[in-house]
C-alpha cells in the first residue's frame, strides 16, 4: 500500500527557499505572485489494513518527516 | 610581448569565493574583471570566465539551479560557443552542470553533511584551461561541500570516460563522487570544472600551494 | 483581559507596572504594554546584571570605550581594528536546535556588520548533556547542522571552538556563537547613534512576518512543564540573504550613506528603534504601517515585537536615501522609510495616521529597573591532589578517556564548518588557537575558553582559568591575547547561590583580564539556564582575540617530526601544595613564554589539559609522530595540572633552551620528557601502545553520535 506525504513550511513562518524562487522568477517577469517549496515523500507500506497503515504514516508524518514547529503535513492515500 | 589573459569573475547573490578569486587572478599576474550575474557581456571580451563558488541563490531549489537562469549566464552559453574558457570552482561546477555547459549533475554527499577537508586528486587528462596542471600529477586541495558527489547516468559516464573528459580523481574519495570523479570537462575540452578550491592553496600559509598550478 | 492576566501575558511584576506607570504618569496604554515588556525583559534591560558588569569597565589604549554599542573594538595598529562580540542562543536552540543555532549565528554576524566590519571569522562554545540523554543527538546534530549550514552559506569561515558534554547540560544546552570583524584602512565605524534631526528612519532587509514574536522576554524565563505551548515563537533564519545585507550593509556603511545604524535582534523594530533614540537623545516618528510585512493580519504590536531575522534600521540624510536604496535594490533587497528623526525626545508610534503613543525613549531604555539581587558568594574550592600511579593504573585511567564524551574526538563536528572560505586561514579548529592571516601580514589569534567542570568545584578558580587557559594557549603559539568577550551563562539569578556565582565569576574574570591587559569590551549575558528547578552550573564562555607579529612559523599542536626533545614546564598557578592561586605570578609566566618563544622556535605546544599530561601527547601525536618518553617522572601523567605547557624544539636549541629555562622563572619546573618518533607512544619499556590504533580509536570515538562520518 502506497502513501504520499506531502510537507510544507508552515503558512506563518518564514519560506526562505520559496522566496528565493519567487524573487527570481518575478526578477524574469514570469507573472508568479507566490511560490513555496515543501517536500513531497512517498511511503511504501506492508499492511493490509488501509485505517491502520494510513494511521501510522500520519503518526510518520508529525513526528519523523515533518517538524511540526515549522512545518505542516498532509497524507494521501493511492487513490486521492 | 602577448596581452595579459582577460579573466572575468561572475558574482552571484550568494557567490562567497568571489573575492577570494578575484585576489588570486591578480596575485597571478592576470587581468581580472566583475561580471555581475544581472549584466550581459560580450563573447570578445574574456579569454577564461571563472565561477567561484559558494551559495548563489542559498543552493536553494538545487545548487546551481537559479544562478543557471541568470543573465551572465546566457552571455557565458555565447561566450563557449565562441570557444573562449570556462573554469567552474565548486559551486561554479555545479552551475555549469545546471546550465548544461557540463555533464553530469552534483548530489549531495553519501555522508549527508557538509563537508571540510583537505584531498589529494590526480590528474586524469589535460587540456588547454588551467594549461599549467600537469597529467598524471597530484594536487593538494582543500574541498568545503556539501553538494559535491558527481552524479551521471551510466550511458553519460561511460561517455565521459571514454571521451577523455575526466579531469580529476580523488585518491581517496570524500563523498561517494561516482568514479572518483572531483573534476570533468565538456567535449571539447574548453569548459572544465572540480569541487575543490585551487584558490584555497595559493600561498605558502595556506597549507598548500598547489592551487597555484590552476591558473 | 483582566489586570494580573496581563502581568503574566507581558511577563512584567506589579512593581515594574508601578514604576512604568510612575514614569509614564498615567496607566500604560494597550500598545505600550509590549514595549515595556520587551525593553524592561532581562535579556533587553540586563536589569539583573548591570550593576557587576561595571566591574568590566577597564579599558586601554588599544580599546576605545564605545559601550553601549553593538560590539566591542580593538585597534590593532596598521589600520587594522578589529570588532567581536559572543551571544548566547541557548533557549531557541533546545527549542529547535538547527534554527536556534542558525539564527544565533545569523545576530551575532549582524552585530559585526552593523559597525561597518566585515565578518573574517566565527567560533562557537557549546555545551551538551550526556548523548545519551532525552533529545539529545538530535540536539547535537541540529545546532552544529544549524551553524554548519548557515556559516558556510554566508561565507564566513568557523575557525575554533569548544564543545562540551556533561549532564548538568541535559535539560538546558548552551549555544553561543562568536563573530570577528575587520575594518581596514580608513573604513568608517558605524554606530548606532549620530542621527539628527530630519533624518529619515529606514528599515531594510527582510520582510516581516510572525516570527519569535514575545521572543526576549520567553529567553528571560525558564523552562518549565509548559515549554511545549511557547513553539510559535521559532525564527527562521535565511543566511543567503544575511549574505546580501552583509554586502548591501558594508557598501552603503563605507560610501558613508548611513549616520547610524543597527540591527534588528531581540525585539526586532522596538528595541532598535528605542535604543537609537534614547542614545541620540533624540525623538523618531515611526510609521508602522510602511514596515514591509510577510503576512497582512500582522498588528501593530506583532510588528513592533517581531523578531524576523535578517533586518536592520538606519538613518539617513534624506538626500542620501535615493542612493541607498539603489545599492539595496542592486543586492535584491529592498529599503522603506518608516518616518523621520526629531528633535524632541519623543518617539511617536503611527499606525495608518492614528498615533498610538508618544513616549520618552529613555523611559523604556534607561529607566528601566535595576534589581540588586541578593548573592551568596561560593566558597567551595578545588581541591588538588597529588596523583602518584604505577604503570597499570595510567593504563587502566588513559583507555577509560577513549569512551567518554568528554574526550571524544571532535572533527566530527569541526568539518562540517567551511573552514577556509575567505582566504584568511593559517590555523583551524585542528589546533588549540586559530590563526588568520591580517591584510598587515600580521596574525590574528582567536581561542574560546571556559571549562565547566572546574566551575562545579571552584568558580574563582574556574573564573580566572577562563581567561587564563586560553591566554596561555596563545602565549605558547607566540600570540599576545589583546582583548575578550563573554558570554555569561547562568542558572536563576533571583536565588541567591546562583547570583552569587555570577558575582563572583564577572569580578574574577574582570580581575584577570585587568592583570592581563585584555579588557573585556563586549558580551552577554544568559540568565534562567534552568530546567524544573535544577540551573546549569556556571558558564562564562570566553572569547579571545590576539596578535602575532613574528615572522617565524606558528608552532603546531602536533608533532611533526622525529628527534625533536619534547619538555615540560610548570606554571605554578595553583599548586597542589598550598592549593592557594596567584594571579600576578601567572602574568609573570606568560610573558616569560612569550619571551622563550622569540629566542626559541618551537615546532610544536600545547596546553596540557583534559586527562593531564599523558592525553595531550596523544592529541600531539594525532598526525602520525608519536612520542618516546624518557622521564621516570609517571606517576602524574594523567594530573590535570594548573598549568602545564609541552613544546617540542630541535635538538639543536636544546642547550640553548635549557640555558634560558636555568637563567628564569622556570628553574626549577621543567623537565625533558621525551622525543619524538614516528609511530611510537611509548611510556616505559612495558607501557606502550600501537600509535596507529589509538589514533584510529580516538578518530571514531564521536562514530555512535556522528555515524561513520570521520
Amino acid at each position: 500500500m502506497k502513501f504520499f506525504v506531502q510537507v510544507m513550511p508552515r503558512e506563518v513562518l518564514l519560506d526562505s527557499e520559496g522566496r528565493a524562487v519567487q524573487e527570481l522568477l518575478q526578477e524574469k517577469k514570469f507573472p508568479v505572485t507566490s511560490v513555496r517549496v515543501g517536500k513531497w515523500i512517498e511511503v511504501q507500506v506492508d499492511q493490509d489494513n488501509e485505517a491502520t497503515a494510513k494511521k501510522m504514516v500520519e503518526d510518520l508524518a508529525q513526528k519523523i518527516f515533518s517538524n511540526p514547529l515549522i512545518e505542516t503535513f498532509k497524507v494521501f492515500g493511492d487513490k486521492t | 610581448m602577448s596581452r595579459k589573459t582577460q579573466v572575468g569573475v561572475i558574482r552571484f547573490p550568494g557567490t562567497n569565493c568571489d573575492q577570494d578569486v578575484f585576489s588570486w587572478v591578480q596575485r597571478e599576474g592576470l587581468n581580472a574583471k566583475w561580471i555581475w550575474h544581472r549584466d550581459s557581456f560580450s563573447d570578445q571580451e574574456f579569454d577564461l570566465v571563472i565561477l567561484p563558488g559558494g551559495f548563489s541563490y542559498g543552493d536553494y531549489l538545487r545548487s546551481g539551479a537559479l544562478a543557471a537562469q541568470s543573465k551572465a549566464v546566457e552571455s557565458l552559453i555565447s561566450h563557449v560557443k565562441k570557444g573562449r574558457h570556462v573554469l567552474g570552482i565548486c559551486n561554479g561546477f555545479q552551475i555549469l552542470c545546471e546550465a548544461k555547459l557540463l555533464p553530469g549533475a552534483l548530489v549531495t554527499n553519501q555522508s549527508l553533511r557538509f563537508q571540510d577537508d583537505w584531498v589529494d586528486v590526480r590528474v586524469e587528462n589535460t587540456g588547454p584551461v588551467c594549461a599549467k596542471v600537469e597529467k598524471s600529477q597530484k594536487y593538494k586541495l582543500p574541498i568545503a561541500h556539501k553538494m559535491g558527489r558527481f552524479f551521471a547516468p551510466a550511458d553519460d559516464l561511460k561517455k565521459i570516460q571514454d571521451s577523455d573528459q575526466v579531469w580529476l580523481r580523488y585518491e581517496k574519495n570524500p563523498n561517494g563522487s561516482l568514479d572518483n570523479i572531483a573534476g570533468i570537462w565538456n567535449a571539447e575540452k574548453t569548459v572544465c570544472a572540480l569541487m575543490p578550491h585551487p584558490e584555497r592553496a595559493s600561498l605558502e600559509w595556506m597549507g598548500s600551494q598547489d592551487g597555484k598550478a590552476f591558473l | 483581559m483582566i489586570f494580573s492576566e496581563k502581568l503574566k501575558k507581558y511577563r512584567m511584576n506589579q512593581s515594574e507596572y508601578d514604576l512604568a506607570k510612575k514614569l509614564v504618569g498615567r496607566d500604560l496604554k494597550e500598545i505600550e504594554w509590549p514595549l515595556f515588556s520587551a525593553l524592561w525583559s532581562e535579556h533587553c534591560s540586563y536589569k539583573t546584571s548591570k550593576n557587576h558588569l561595571r566591574k568590566f569597565s577597564y579599558r586601554n589604549s588599544r580599546t576605545p570605550n564605545i559601550d553601549g554599542e553593538n560590539a566591542g573594538l580593538v585597534d590593532l595598529g596598521n589600520q587594522e581594528r578589529i570588532v567581536f562580540k559572543m551571544e548566547s542562543h541557548n533557549h531557541p536552540s533546545f527549542i529547535e536546535p538547527f534554527q536556534g543555532a542558525a539564527t544565533g549565528v545569523g545576530g551575532i554576524l549582524r552585530d559585526i556588520f552593523t559597525m561597518g566590519a566585515r565578518p573574517i571569522a566565527l567560533a562557537n562554545y557549546l555545551c551538551f548533556g550526556e548523548p545519551g540523554a532525552d533529545r539529545m543527538r538530535d540536539l547535537i546534530d541540529g545546532v552544529v547542522k544549524g551553524i554548519s549550514s548557515y556559516g558556510n552559506c554566508v561565507g564566513v569561515p568557523t575557525v575554533t571552538g569548544q564543545t562540551e558534554f556533561h549532564p548538568e547540560y541535559n535539560k538546558n544546552i548552551l549555544v553561543n556563537a562568536m563573530a570577528v570583524g575587520l575594518l581596514t584602512g580608513d573604513e568608517k565605524l558605524a554606530l548606532s547613534r549620530g542621527q539628527t534631526a530630519g533624518s529619515l528612519v529606514v528599515y531594510v532587509g527582510a520582510k516581516t512576518g510572525k516570527d519569535g514574536v514575545h521572543g526576549a522576554s520567553m529567553a528571560s524565563e525558564s523552562f518549565g512543564e509548559d515549554s511545549e505551548a511557547k513553539k510559535p515563537n521559532v525564527q527562521i533564519g535565511d543566511p543567503f540573504y544575511e549574505k546580501l545585507l552583509i554586502e548591501a550593509c558594508l557598501e552603503v556603511i563605507h560610501q558613508d550613506l548611513v549616520l547610524a545604524i543597527q540591527d534588528m535582534g531581540a525585539a526586532g523594530l522596538t528595541s532598535s528603534s528605542f535604543e537609537m533614540a534614547s542614545k541620540s537623545q533624540m525623538g523618531l516618528e515611526l510609521r508602522l504601517d510602511q514596515v514591509p510585512i510577510r503576512d497582512s493580519s500582522l498588528t501593530p504590536e506583532e510588528i513592533l515585537l517581531s523578531e524576523s531575522q535578517e533586518r536592520m534600521l538606519l538613518m539617513c540624510e534624506p538626500a542620501k536615501f535615493d542612493q541607498i536604496q539603489k545599492l539595496f535594490h542592486r543586492w535584491g533587497l529592498e529599503a522603506s522609510i518608516l518616518g523621520k528623526v526629531i528633535p524632541e525626545k519623543l518617539v511617536k508610534i503611527y499606525w495608518h495616521n492614528e498615533l498610538l503613543t508618544e513616549i520618552d525613549p529613555d523611559l523604556l531604555v534607561e529607566n528601566a529597573p535595576r534589581y540588586d539581587r541578593a548573592f551568596e558568594i561560593p566558597t567551595r574550592r578545588l581541591k588538588i591532589e597529588k596523583q602518584n600511579l604505577n604503570e597499570s593504573q595510567i593504563k587502566e585511567k588513559f583507555l577509560s578517556f577513549f569512551a567518554q564524551p568528554r574526550f571524544w574526538n571532535r572533527s566530527p563536528i569541526y568539518r562540517q564548518y567551511d573552514q577556509r572560505v575567505g582566504t584568511r586561514t593559517m590555523k583551524d579548529a585542528t589546533q588549540s588557537v586559530a590563526f588568520l592571516k591580517l591584510p598587515s601580514q600580521r596574525e590574528l589569534a582567536i581561542a574560546v575558553g571556559c571549562r565547566p567542570e572546574i566551575f562545579k568545584q571552584d568558580v574563582l578558580l574556574g573564573s580566572y582559568d577562563a581567561v587564563f587557559y586560553p591566554a596561555l594557549q596563545m602565549a605558547i603559539k607566540g600570540a599576545k591575547v589583546l582583548a575578550l568577550t563573554d558570554c555569561l551563562n547562568f542558572g536563576n539569578p533571583e536565588k541567591k547561590d546562583i547570583m552569587g556565582e555570577f558575582a563572583l565569576s564577572v569580578a574574577s574574570i574582570a580581575e584577570a583580564a585587568k592583570v592581563l591587559d585584555a579588557p573585556v569590551i563586549s558580551g552577554n549575558v544568559s540568565f534562567y539556564n534552568e530546567t524544573d528547578q535544577k540551573g546549569i552550573p556556571p558558564t562564562p564562555a570566553i572569547g579571545a582575540v590576539g596578535l602575532r607579529e613574528a615572522k617565524t612559523e606558528i608552532p603546531s599542536d602536533q608533532f611533526q617530526k622525529e628527534n625533536l626533545k619534547v619538555y615540560s614546564l610548570q606554571i605554578p598557578f595553583v599548586t597542589v601544595e598550598s592549593n592557594s592561586i596567584n594571579i600576578e605570578n601567572l602574568r609573570k609566566y606568560l610573558w616569560q613564554i612569550l619571551l622563550l618563544g622569540e629566542k626559541i622556535n618551537f615546532a610544536s605546544s600545547k596546553m596540557v589539559g583534559k586527562g593531564g599530561t599523558l592525553w595531550t601527547l596523544l592529541q600531539m601525536s594525532q598526525d602520525g609522530v608519536g612520542i618516546t618518553l624518557q622521564t621516570q617522572n609517571i606517576g602524574q601523567l594523567c594530573q590535570e595540572d594548573f598549568y602545564r605547557v609541552i613544546v617540542a624544539i630541535s635538538p639543536e636549541q636544546e642547550k640553548q633552551f635549557q640555558e634560558l629555562l636555568k637563567d628564569g622563572l622556570f628553574k626549577n619546573s621543567f623537565e625533558l620528557l621525551g622525543t619524538t618518533k614516528n609511530n611510537s607512544f611509548q611510556i616505559t619499556q612495558n607501557l606502550k601502545w600501537n600509535l596507529q590504533e589509538l589514533r584510529m580509536k580516538h578518530k571514531t570515538s564521536a562514530q555512535e553520535v556522528f555515524g561513520e562520518f570521520l
